[in-house]
């Protein structure tokens, strides 16, 4: 009966599987198994079941079971399939990692044609993946490339890691701390060790001589980004004494009590500060002559016309521009 | 990049807006003065052109029960620029009193002193009256200085002022103080320069020296015409002269061009706090000093007499100008219709715009949480 039935309904079979809804390795139907969804792998393409994916592929890789098929596939890179048109998925998938290695930017070039030409090439070797015109050679190409970008990145992290490895040892020569830590942290040793190992000295590494898979014309060479400097809150400005020099201490009643109070300690307060600052504030405008400097400024402002200093100056003569009474 | 002290002070609003010579400072009083005088006159004989329209069907006698400051047929007699700045400093003093009333810190008073010159730099004692405009300067300051006093407290210390009085005339202060809150004052100066001499000499020329800045250089015009450090090294000179003397030649070398100029700023202004009335030399008797005071007393109740007759009757009520320029809070007609009208109908379009944004008003719960 189930025979007879199954061949009388041969035709429909074809048209489901067709459609998607059955599996092509076990034949088992949405109808029967309405939970059932399909997988694809990026090696080959070929669609089956969830069910069929964890029977076969579950102890390590294994070839694919479609007919015709000789790939070895992982299950681990089964994956669901994002466009209806498997030569779509491809295509994405394609683009995805040439993209991923060929990502110069239009600021990486010394001309807009330079970085057009670059597109195009981009462009040229997606196609020929795509297609599969002379697969392994782009291939290798791609690969050459790739491996060229990253030694060039790791060579100027390693730069910049030297430099900042210098800087702290300058301000700190002979810091236990720092001895400590990389002794602790010989796990990040080792993988620094092996880079600096293998890649040669930046000078001394020649990109003209390596085959790099491309070249590229008005492409600009990577540098190096500059060290960032100290953090300065007063802009390059400081404050130089002229008639006063702040001592260390001093033996005064009125300070006597701060000095040792734990409410003033606790704070993180510094008598210091008041030191500072009460002297710079006892010669503040010291050698200021209001006279003198305002008659001045009055003849620099009635001198150049509408500069700002003007208009501050009538506010302060208390111009008739200025009107007290109407607030609005 | 080089910063020296002077530079430091330059750059303040102290100096770049409030510091003036002398000859600036009294043309300046005499322009507020001048103005303040027309604009009196002016708002006098319009009341009265006014008030003449309006009594002419009624009996002449009317105009006595009224109780108007000013007899009808004579000129108002406006106060005189150095009266006015009698009255500015007899209202200082009296600022120094209150601050020690509330025990504010010294900073506070004198910021507050400060902020009262340099408003009636600007204004007339005619204009706004000193003891509104000094109640409000003194709650500035405490604000201004970070002691916190809470406005109820504030205003509770006085017997006659209600909140709103302390207020009201706050942005019309701060407006004229061009909103330049910085006001260096002499007095850690003082403390610093103590510091660099103590190793020199101990004696009491601080204690004096703090006295004159917290009374004679708050009262007198040397915030405008000196830098804070000149003050506080005039104080000191009056304090002690040989031991200042000495000082200043271990600063700045007798021989340097700018010593002797240092000397001469620093003597003009000493001079110019030992002439206010509160400074006491130890010379003078006690007799003497109580007799000065007397006298002094008794000239600035007759000021106050004068300035009663010579208000500007448009600025009596500063808390209702206040009001008016706030909102329609006013009666009736303190406002056009038509403007109060429209300003409504603005609000109730405002209201309706921002309900319709946040979505209708949520329906109130019967009996809170309990309400299931």
């Amino acid at each position: 009966m189930s025979k007879a039935a199954s061949r009388a309904n041969g035709a429909s079979t074809k048209r489901l599987a067709e459609d998607g809804d059955i599996c092509p390795v076990c034949k088992s139907s949405r109808y029967l198994n309405p939970n059932m969804r399909f997988r694809v792998n990026p090696e080959c393409y070929h669609r089956m079941c969830e069910s069929c994916v964890d029977r076969i592929f579950s102890h390590g890789p294994a070839a694919c079971p479609i007919a015709g098929c000789k790939r070895t596939l992982r299950r681990a890179r089964f994956r669901e399939q994002t466009f209806e048109d498997l030569k779509v998925e491809r295509e994405v998938d394609i683009r995805k990692r040439v993209a991923r290695v060929m990502n110069k930017t239009e600021s990486d070039f010394e001309t807009l044609r330079d970085y057009n030409n670059y597109l195009e090439t981009v462009e040229e070797i997606t196609w020929n993946l795509i297609l599969k015109i002379d697969l392994e050679a782009t291939e290798k190409r791609l690969r050459l490339w790739e491996e060229a970008q990253k030694a060039e990145v790791e060579s100027i992290n390693s730069t910049v890691s030297r430099r900042l490895h210098t800087a702290t040892d300058t301000v700190d020569p002979q810091s236990d701390t720092a001895r400590v830590i990389l002794k602790k942290s010989g796990v990040q040793r080792k993988a620094l060790g092996p880079s600096s190992a293998n890649t040669p000295e930046p000078g001394a590494m020649d990109t003209g001589l390596k085959d790099t898979g491309f070249t590229f014309a008005g492409l600009k060479k990577r540098v190096a980004p500059e060290p960032e400097k100290p953090f300065d809150p007063y802009g390059g400005w400081n404050i130089e004494p002229q008639y006063y020099t702040v001592m260390d201490d001093y033996d005064v009643d009125f300070i006597s009590g701060a000095k040792t109070d734990v409410h003033h300690l606790a704070g993180g307060y510094d008598i210091r500060d008041f030191y500072s600052r009460a002297l710079c504030e006892a010669f503040s405008g010291f050698g200021v002559f209001v006279e003198e400097e305002v008659i001045a400024r009055e003849n620099q402002a009635s001198g150049d016309v509408g500069v700002g200093t003007q208009t501050a100056a009538t506010v302060a003569d208390g111009g008739k521009e200025v009107n007290m009474d109407d607030i609005f | 990049m080089k910063l020296t002290e002077d530079d430091l002070y330059r750059t303040s609003t102290q100096f770049k807006h409030w510091s003036f010579t002398p000859s600036q400072l009294a043309a300046q009083r005499l322009q507020t003065n001048i103005q303040a005088s027309e604009r009196v006159k002016a708002a006098v004989q319009r009341q009265r052109a006014q008030r003449a329209k309006q009594l002419d069907p009624a009996s002449a006698s009317e105009s006595d029960r009224n109780g108007t400051p000013v007899p009808l047929d004579r000129e108002v007699n406006c106060l005189t620029v150095a009266e006015e700045k009698k009255l500015v400093d007899t209202f200082c003093e009296k600022a120094i009193e209150l601050g020690g009333f509330f025990k504010f810190p010294i900073e506070v008073t004198a910021t507050g002193i400060q902020f009262l010159r340099r408003f009636y730099l600007f204004n007339s004692p005619m204009t706004y009256e000193p003891q509104t405009i000094s109640r409000s300067a003194m709650f500035v300051a405490n604000k201004t200085e970070g002691h916190h006093m809470p406005l109820e407290k504030y205003a509770a210390g006085f017997p006659k002022a209600t909140s709103e009085q302390v207020l009201a005339p706050e942005y019309l202060l701060v407006q004229a103080l061009r909103f330049n809150f910085d006001i260096r004052h002499p007095f850690r100066a003082l403390k610093g320069g103590h510091l660099d001499m103590i190793e020199m000499a101990r004696g009491n020329a601080y204690t004096f020296a703090s006295h004159i800045l917290k009374t004679a250089a708050l009262l007198t015009d040397a915030y405008f015409l000196y830098t804070p450090s000149q003050i506080w090294l005039s104080a000191h000179l009056l304090a002690d002269e040989l031991l200042t003397l000495f000082y200043l030649s271990t600063r700045l070398p007798p021989s340097s061009p700018l010593h002797s100029k240092t000397l001469t700023t620093l003597r003009s202004c000493a001079a110019l706090l030992s002439s206010h009335h509160t400074f006491t030399s130890p010379t003078t008797s006690a007799a003497d000093k109580a007799a000065k005071d007397k006298k002094e007393k008794e000239e600035v109740q007759l000021l106050i007499k004068k300035l009663r007759q010579c208000r500007d009757p448009d600025k009596l009520d500063l808390v209702k100008l206040n009001q008016a320029q706030k909102r329609d809070a006013v009666d009736g007609e303190g406002l056009e219709e038509k403007k109060a009208k429209r300003r409504k109908l603005e609000r109730e379009g405002y209201q309706k715009e921002a309900d319709s944004f946040w979505g209708p008003e949520l329906p109130r719960r019967e009996n809170g949480a309990g309400g299931k």
